[in-house]
């Protein structure tokens, strides 16, 4: 009993940094219909950033989001001004144009954090990473709870962005019907912009969080960008609840694992590709496919 | 029209007789150089026959050539000649291709690409973990396993033999409805196309070739670590070879990966450009998806067409 409220409470925990990692990826995609390979990139920068300001200006790691997140939204409007917007529009699904050349931002950036960090491994060590707290009987690590608090945390913001402001309406506008949008006089060029500006903080905030719990190397995030791929494949792009629900199921299926099976913790990151690969092929629609068929009557 | 063909396939023998005189006029040091170019051409030639032709982008083709490098290694230590290790190992390596492309050639255009990230990860860890590869720290071949000039012979032959193959493949029907699926896949299949079976045979070619290309990496290296054939940046590169010289074409492949054999000895050679491998190859990347879709050799045809549209006018 112990073991299922564990799991069910390591998971709850991993899924709300998930969500946070998957929904940067996921605005951007509904809105533009670019998949962004140099989210992985993006997700390491906000990793080296929060390094640097705690060593050089000692900035407990949490508290450095509040320069990384709007320094990240701007750096991604700006890459979205220079770089994304040349691209010939594609239509309602994505191009292979936008696929490699976000591929080839990711390089940039990836030799950008060896020259300045260079290639050794980086960890952030504070004076409460190694403390835990129990929680109904659980202990569970300080760090893990933070970052818990943070992604719900922005998250809720971005749920009452996305419902109860201008802009938010009109980012959902775009990402539902494009030309609907167009049609009632959404700027749909300024969005994209914003869009890919908040894509780019959530990343940025991702690897802020990242950073408090793994250790970085330039490298870093290939294995959190197959895993976010996988959420908003499981969750859908429609809502921040939809993303949570695959982040969950992600976190659920990598911690239950874990415990009650004998596969070995190396093997552990093959558990998610395998489990992004299958549900690209079986359940392409994800998570609310599987409930619309469940729901739907059959036909005799 | 015959004529052409007939210059072509007389260019093409004298490049492979060339190639296998080569050890006895060339130095060591060049010979491994144009042993490393060779490679280049096999892996982003092949890698067009998929992603080119018929417009399948993979960004997993490391686990081909790994899959031809572990059979070669692991059937030599059990005492088997290079000659059976070869073929095995292409064998193999196609039959890992319909494996993979079985389920994911469902997915269309960037969702098969990270489908494929997803299975090379896939493999990758699970190559790192399980016992028979060496793990982490890798396989060693057995010793006198190791002759340069065959496996240099070897090397250049597969390497012309690669290109007479997208040449073949080019002009053949096969290759018509390859054209097809890449332009419009509904359409294609309304005509009759099973795209299906179209997609997993070329994968199976070109994933028999770079499989080839693994064993004598293999044998070359006499050396093999997940880490090196596994590896998430060699996928990257068998990628970046051909969309840089020209996708789809049978001379871009071979265009961009004597670019890249050249840049990566540049880089070898000079201290200050080691650790920017990546910007070059990221801002080639983006210097090509914004102004040259068509890679080096459309370049290279719109300054050419250019030229003549300006000799004819002012004449």
């Amino acid at each position: 009993m112990t073991d299922v409220l564990h799991v069910l409470i390591d998971s709850l925990l991993a899924a709300g940094l998930y969500a946070t990692m998957a929904y940067g990826l996921a605005v951007i995609y509904g809105v533009m219909r670019i998949i962004n390979l140099a989210h992985a990139g993006i997700m390491m920068l906000g990793a080296y950033a929060t390094f640097t300001l705690f060593t050089r200006f000692s900035l407990d790691p949490f508290l450095s989001s509040v320069v990384v997140v709007p320094v990240f939204f701007a750096g991604g409007v700006l890459l979205y001004q220079t770089v994304v917007r040349r691209l010939p529009r594609s239509g309602s699904t994505p191009s292979m144009e936008s696929l490699l050349l976000l591929f080839g931002v990711w390089l940039v950036l990836q030799n950008l954090a060896y020259v300045l960090w260079s290639g050794d491994t980086q960890s952030i060590l504070t004076p409460y990473t190694l403390k835990s707290v129990s929680l109904a009987g659980v202990r569970v690590g300080v760090p893990a709870l933070l970052v818990f608090g943070m992604s719900a945390l922005s998250l809720l913001v971005l749920e009452f962005v996305l419902h109860q402001t201008y802009l938010g309406k009109a980012i959902r506008a775009v990402t539902q019907n494009r030309d609907a949008a167009l049609l009632s006089g959404v700027d749909a060029d300024r969005i994209s912009a914003v869009a890919f500006g908040i894509g780019t903080a959530f990343a940025g905030l991702a690897g802020t969080l990242l950073s408090t719990l793994y250790a970085f190397t330039p490298d870093f995030g290939r294995t959190f960008l197959l895993k976010a791929f996988c959420i908003i494949v499981l969750g859908g792009l429609e809502s921040v609840l939809g993303v949570a629900a695959g982040a969950f199921v992600l976190a659920l299926l990598e911690n239950g694992t874990a415990v009650w099976t004998t596969v070995p913790t190396s093997l552990q990151d093959a558990l998610s590709f395998t489990l992004l690969v299958l549900t690209l092929v079986v359940l392409p629609q994800g998570l609310p496919g599987l409930l619309h068929l469940l729901r739907a009557p059959r036909r005799g | 029209m015959t004529s052409k063909r007939a210059l072509e396939v007389a260019g093409m023998l004298a490049a492979a007789v060339a190639l296998c005189l080569a050890p006895s006029y060339l130095e060591r040091g060049t010979l491994n150089d144009v042993w490393n170019v060779a490679l280049a051409v096999v892996l982003a030639s092949a890698w067009n026959l998929l992603g080119g032709f018929a417009g399948q982008v993979s960004l997993g083709y490391s686990v081909f050539l790994g899959i031809g490098a572990y059979t070669t290694v692991l059937l030599a230590l059990s005492g088997v000649p290079p000659a059976f290790t070869l073929p095995v190992g292409a064998l193999l390596a196609a039959g890992a291709s319909v494996i993979i492309g079985l389920p994911t050639f469902r997915l269309r255009g960037p969702y098969f690409t990270i489908a494929t990230i997803g299975v090379g990860e896939a493999v990758r860890v699970v190559a790192s973990g399980v016992s028979f590869t060496g793990g982490a720290s890798g396989l060693r071949m057995p010793p006198a396993s190791f002759d340069f000039e065959s496996n240099f012979r070897a090397m250049t032959l597969l390497a012309v033999a690669v290109v007479w193959i997208a040449l073949l493949v080019s002009r053949s029907p096969f290759g018509s409805a390859l054209a097809a699926v890449k332009q419009d896949i509904d359409a294609a299949e309304a005509l009759g196309v099973n795209s299906t079976r179209l997609k997993v045979s070329v994968h199976a070619l070109s994933a028999a070739l770079v499989g080839l290309a693994g064993g004598l990496f293999a044998i070359n290296f006499q050396y093999v670590s997940p880490g090196s054939v596994f590896d998430f940046r060699l996928s990257l590169t068998i990628v970046l070879m051909p969309i840089v010289g020209g996708v789809g074409t049978v001379a871009g492949p071979v265009l961009g990966a004597i670019l890249f054999g050249w840049l990566q000895l540049k880089l070898l050679s000079t201290p200050a450009l080691l650790n920017s491998s990546l910007f070059i190859y990221g801002a080639l990347l983006i210097a090509v998806m914004l102004f040259e879709p068509k890679g080096l050799l459309g370049l290279v045809r719109r300054l050419l067409a250019r030229r003549l549209r300006r000799f004819y006018v002012d004449a």
